[in-house]
């Protein structure tokens, strides 16, 4: 699958506001480490060339210790380790405030394998593919509806888990546009590995754009195919997982399909999204993200394509 | 604590006390949901008094143990004591059980039955595993030698045996004193 | 104290030890060397078996998309592989050194339980059997070796592979109980005459800690088990967050075990390198106090840090402030033995014989471990960092470039005294350099690729990303060399065995008791001993002017 409109993720690049602090913290935190490291293999490869034995060696002087250089070299890591507890206090403290009696601005809830989202503000929801107007400051509550998860944009700053019955919070300030990818970061199962994220950072209009389609409820289907790919997926038991606006699926099992015309991909990133994928998706997921939930459907070819196509219609 | 045998059974002990104190500490984080219903169906009157044949039962292990260092005639009497005391406990533990089953408060019912059943159940068993060391003592006693049991065997039984006194002392105030707090 | 004829035998491995004639005599052995050696053997054993499978694991992650395995196979691998390394492998490696050296080491005849010692050691194979009859009981487990609730519900794991672990874990929890205290009761009990605490070998000092630490940890992984074998099989609630229970529970008993764990696992890897490292540098052991009490420290603070194991679930500023501090705490007396070590080593006459070159590598590369974990300390990147494959490197760099480096040390330094002949130092260097290449080939990049975002526990990773897929193939093309270094380590040991040269007593000319008993030591272990003032009485015997000026006063 092409990715290539994203962004290489990493925790040395920032698209937000909490990820900028962390960021310099690592940094400081490398160059404590090399320190360390450089000291610790510098005196080892300095003892090592020195020190070794040589014919005619006679016993070393047996010295058992030297207090003074014990204290040093015990205080000195404890006061180095202690001024990086002072930045662990204050990147913290920046990056994950109280959250007192805010409300979030997107509910993540993370299921086996795709990831809900929910916009209360604006009575949205969605799946797997999710936008972000850039420039706010957004707090993402994460819950976890079966097993944990955990959610990881790695441009994002940090994860956070999505645990069934222990919601958590999550702040964002996104800084930078584009489209970001991460992964669930908890094993959560058979196919903990095909449960990606995909963040739209856009502009604030656009985001307000992309609320009105996702407002908008699907017009009815005109053409024949469409209309006997709508006939099919009310007639099979997809209405017992999934939901359609202004049809009578109405379930919350599985993603909301209200919109999946909309989505680049589909199985959480695991395929591109066009009719062709959707159509082998319909008659078989379980040969693309296998321990999917979704079961092997077992369709005609033919049927599988006219709902693809009917699907693929929803905008 | 030079004794190999007594110092095994005390770091023994203290293995279990760990044990034993991951399983209170379950019991104590779902208490605001099982709080009620302990108060509810828990009598601990009547647990009470079986619990004061368990402490009992502690006392005549000392004086079991006394006899023995004295090489008096007590140590199988002492001991008998100390075995039935600690049956009576487990009649009444039974007893509740059955009481608890009977009103449809199982151990898969809800977090009470959880917590409460693997709690005391645990702790039951160790007064079986006990009731059995203190029997193996008294056949000793009556039966054996005249050294058996040897003072070391007893005194680290009694340690065992005094352990499980003190778990319950914390189980019964956690599961059936709390509601007085 | 020896006999010499014992010594230049050519063939047999124990021709003039009838106690150790026959399979019998092992099964039914009660002598605490047997068990020591058959708890190693099992041990590299299992090794080979972990080896296997994080093989066919290196192999699936070689290339993006991949499908040598399926998922639900690789988790099951991933999982055992785990499981095995940690329990099967780690575990009986430390108690089977442990429990073969502080009796020589402390001048005892045997453990002060020696019933008892067999029995450790008869149920961890039981249970390690166990677990492995998963695989074709039904299924082996899958919810990884830390089996977080709620994925370990009946509901969504309902094959009998998490009971499996469940129960094979709890009985060779038991098992591990009886040898820890076993351990204690024995250093305190049957050190011989004039050796007090002081005077015993830091060898010994950190086995006593990690004793100290399986006997208060492991009762917490045994309560967790059995609540959620309950929550599996009588249907009660303790981690089902749908009837009221608490996933969190889990991973707050689970690493209450597990931090311990970890330094159970890793304290007597320490020890061995603190025995090797004086003697191959012809000098006492630098700041000997300091070493013990940092010792000590760290046991008590490995019981103050757990909580960092889940920094990412949620638990309240407060909390998570106060193990971030702890986390970071721990990390000065750790970095104490380091310069430790190097203290010793300066100013010596350092040999470099294969143990000391491990024991060196291993210096180096638990640096970079430890380092690695004081990163997640740091609670922020942490965020960032957990359960990523940076955890992957990290866990590697401790438990195979640290505690399996020091442990492949010991064995080259006390291979001697077992069998009675050398390891090749030939084949050692060769399988030292292999090693180190293959090893740091295999998990440095992992570093990496937790920097650039790729989860740990994952079966496959996507296409398009050649930083990721680069590193993979890279670490998996390392992983053969490693496992070929492995398979010349196991080749040195088996040919030295039957062809090594005859080793003498004391080989290396080192300093401690079960240095003056032959190779093999005889089943009573000595029949005289020298006189013990210090940590290091075969030392005293050679500088007897020294000894003069420091009975009663503070020895070495």
């Amino acid at each position: 699958m092409d990715l290539s409109y994203s962004q290489i993720s990493s925790i040395f690049h920032f698209a937000t506001e909490q990820a900028r602090t962390i960021v310099w913290l690592q940094y400081i935190n490398l160059i404590v480490c090399l320190g360390f490291f450089l000291t610790v293999v510098g005196l080892l490869a300095f003892a090592i060339i020195k020190f070794r034995q040589r014919p005619g060696d006679k016993e070393p002087e047996q010295t058992e210790g030297d207090t003074k250089l014990e204290i040093a070299w015990t205080l000195i890591p404890f006061l180095i380790f202690l001024a990086l507890g002072v930045l662990t206090f204050i990147v913290m403290s920046s990056v994950n405030p109280p959250v007192g009696k805010r409300q979030p601005d997107i509910i993540v809830i993370g299921h086996q394998f795709w990831w809900e989202y929910r916009y209360p503000r604006y009575g949205v929801v969605t799946a797997n593919e999710f936008y972000l107007p850039v420039g706010a400051d957004l707090m993402l509550e994460l819950r976890g509806a079966d097993v944990i998860h955990s959610f990881w944009v790695p441009d994002f700053g940090q994860k956070m888990d999505a645990i069934p019955g222990h919601p958590n919070n999550l702040f964002l300030k996104p800084i930078r546009k584009g489209v970001f990818l991460g992964q669930c970061s908890e094993y959560c199962g058979s196919q903990h590995s095909l449960m990606r994220i995909v963040a739209n950072v856009v502009s604030p209009e656009e985001f307000y754009k992309w609320i009105a389609i996702q407002h908008h409820v699907p017009n009815l289907p005109t053409d024949k195919i469409s209309q006997h790919g709508q006939e099919l997926f009310m007639s099979k038991t997809c209405v017992q997982c999934h939901n359609i606006a202004g049809t009578k699926a109405v379930a919350m099992a599985a993603p909301d399909l209200t919109h999946i015309a909309t989505r680049k991909t589909i199985g959480a990133a695991v395929i591109e999204n066009n009719v062709e994928n959707l159509t082998q998706w319909i008659i078989n997921p379980q040969q693309f993200k296998p321990g999917c939930l979704m079961p092997n459907m077992r369709l005609p070819e033919s049927e599988a394509h006219d709902m693809a196509v009917y699907l693929e219609n929803l905008k | 604590m030079k004794d190999r045998v007594i110092l095994g059974m005390t770091l023994f002990v203290a293995s279990e006390a760990v044990f034993f104190l991951m399983l209170v500490l379950a019991y104590a984080s779902f208490h605001k949901v099982t709080g009620a219903t302990a108060a509810a169906v828990l009598d601990p009157v009547k647990t009470g008094i079986f619990t004061v044949a368990l402490l009992s039962s502690s006392f005549t292990m000392w004086l079991a143990e006394r006899a023995r260092e004295k090489e008096t005639r007590g140590v199988g009497f002492w001991l008998f004591a100390t075995i039935v005391l600690g049956s009576i406990f487990m009649i009444g533990q039974g007893a509740e059980y059955v009481h608890l089953i009977t009103d449809k408060i199982t151990i898969s019912r809800d977090l009470f039955g959880s917590t409460f059943f693997t709690l005391t159940g645990f702790h039951g068993l160790h007064v079986i595993v006990g009731l059995i060391l203190l029997a193996l003592l008294f056949g000793l006693a009556v039966f054996g030698r005249k050294h058996e049991p040897t003072a070391i065997g007893m005194q680290a039984i009694a340690i065992y045996w005094h352990f499980v006194d003190a778990v319950w002392i914390v189980v019964f105030s956690m599961v059936y004193l709390w509601r007085y707090v | 104290m020896t006999d010499s004829a014992r010594t230049h035998h050519t063939f047999n491995w124990l021709p003039d030890i009838p106690e150790y004639h026959g399979l019998w005599s092992w099964v039914t052995s009660i002598d605490h060397k047997q068990i020591g050696i058959m708890y190693i053997l099992s041990a590299l054993f299992f090794f080979i078996a972990g080896l296997v499978l994080a093989l066919i694991m290196r192999i699936q992650l070689m290339l993006p998309m991949n499908h040598f395995v399926s998922q639900d196979t690789y988790n099951q691998i991933f999982t055992m592989h785990g499981t095995t390394m940690i329990f099967l492998m780690g575990m009986p490696l430390l108690f089977g050194f442990s429990v073969y050296l502080v009796p020589l080491m402390i001048g005892a005849r045997d453990m002060a339980f020696p019933r008892l010692n067999a029995l450790g050691f008869w149920i961890f194979l039981f249970g390690a059997l166990l677990l492995y009859f998963s695989f074709v009981g039904g299924g082996a487990p899958a919810a990884g070796w830390f089996s977080y609730a709620p994925l370990t519900e009946k509901g969504f794991l309902s094959n009998p592979g998490v009971d499996y672990w469940a129960l094979s874990l709890l009985v060779m929890g038991i098992g591990s109980v009886a040898t820890g205290l076993n351990l204690i009761v024995t250093v305190v009990t049957l050190r011989a005459p004039g050796m007090k605490l002081q005077h015993v070998p830091l060898f010994v000092w950190m086995a006593v800690t990690t004793g100290w630490l399986v006997v208060l940890s492991l009762p917490a992984l045994n309560a967790a088990i059995i609540m959620i074998l309950f929550d599996r099989l009588l249907n009660t609630h303790f981690f089902n967050p749908t009837h009221g229970g608490s996933a969190v529970l889990w991973q707050n008993y689970f690493w209450f075990f597990g931090h311990p764990e970890v330094y159970i696992l890793i304290l007597p890897g320490f020890g061995v390198v603190t025995e090797i490292i004086p003697v191959f540098s012809r000098k006492t052991l630098y700041g000997a106090g300091f070493m013990a009490a940092s010792t000590v420290a760290i046991g008590f603070l490995s019981f103050g840090v757990w909580m960092h194991h889940m920094f990412a679930t949620g638990l309240g500023f407060s909390v998570l402030y106060v193990f971030a501090l702890s986390s970071l705490l721990i990390a000065v007396p750790t970095g104490v033995k380091v310069w430790t070590w190097i203290a010793t080593m300066w100013g010596g006459s350092i040999r470099f014989a294969t143990a000391m070159l491990f024991a060196t590598a291993f210096i180096i590369q638990f640096t970079i471990g430890g380092l690695s974990g004081v990163t997640f300390a740091v609670i922020p990147l942490d965020w960032q960092l957990t359960d990523s494959y940076f955890v992957v490197a990290h866990i590697h760099y401790v438990l195979l470039g640290g505690m399996m480096f020091a442990m492949i040390a010991g064995i080259y330094y006390w291979f001697p005294k077992v069998t009675g002949r050398m390891l090749s130092e030939t084949l050692g260097k060769w399988h030292f350099w292999l090693m180190v290449l293959g090893f740091n080939g295999t998990f440095f990049g992992m570093h990496i690729l937790g920097a650039f975002g790729m989860p740990r526990r994952v079966w496959t990773y996507p296409h398009g990303m050649p930083i990721v897929t680069g590193i993979n193939f890279f670490s998996t093309l390392c992983a053969f060399l490693l496992a070929f270094s492995i398979f010349l380590f196991f080749w040195n040991m088996i040919y030295s065995f039957f062809r090594g040269k005859v080793a003498g007593d004391n080989p290396w000319e080192a300093w401690t008791l079960e240095w003056c008993c032959s190779s093999p030591p005889p089943p009573e272990n000595f029949d005289r001993l020298p006189p013990v003032h210090s940590r290091r009485p075969l030392w005293d015997l050679t500088h007897p002017e020294e000894v003069k000026q420091k009975v009663g006063g503070h020895a070495s």
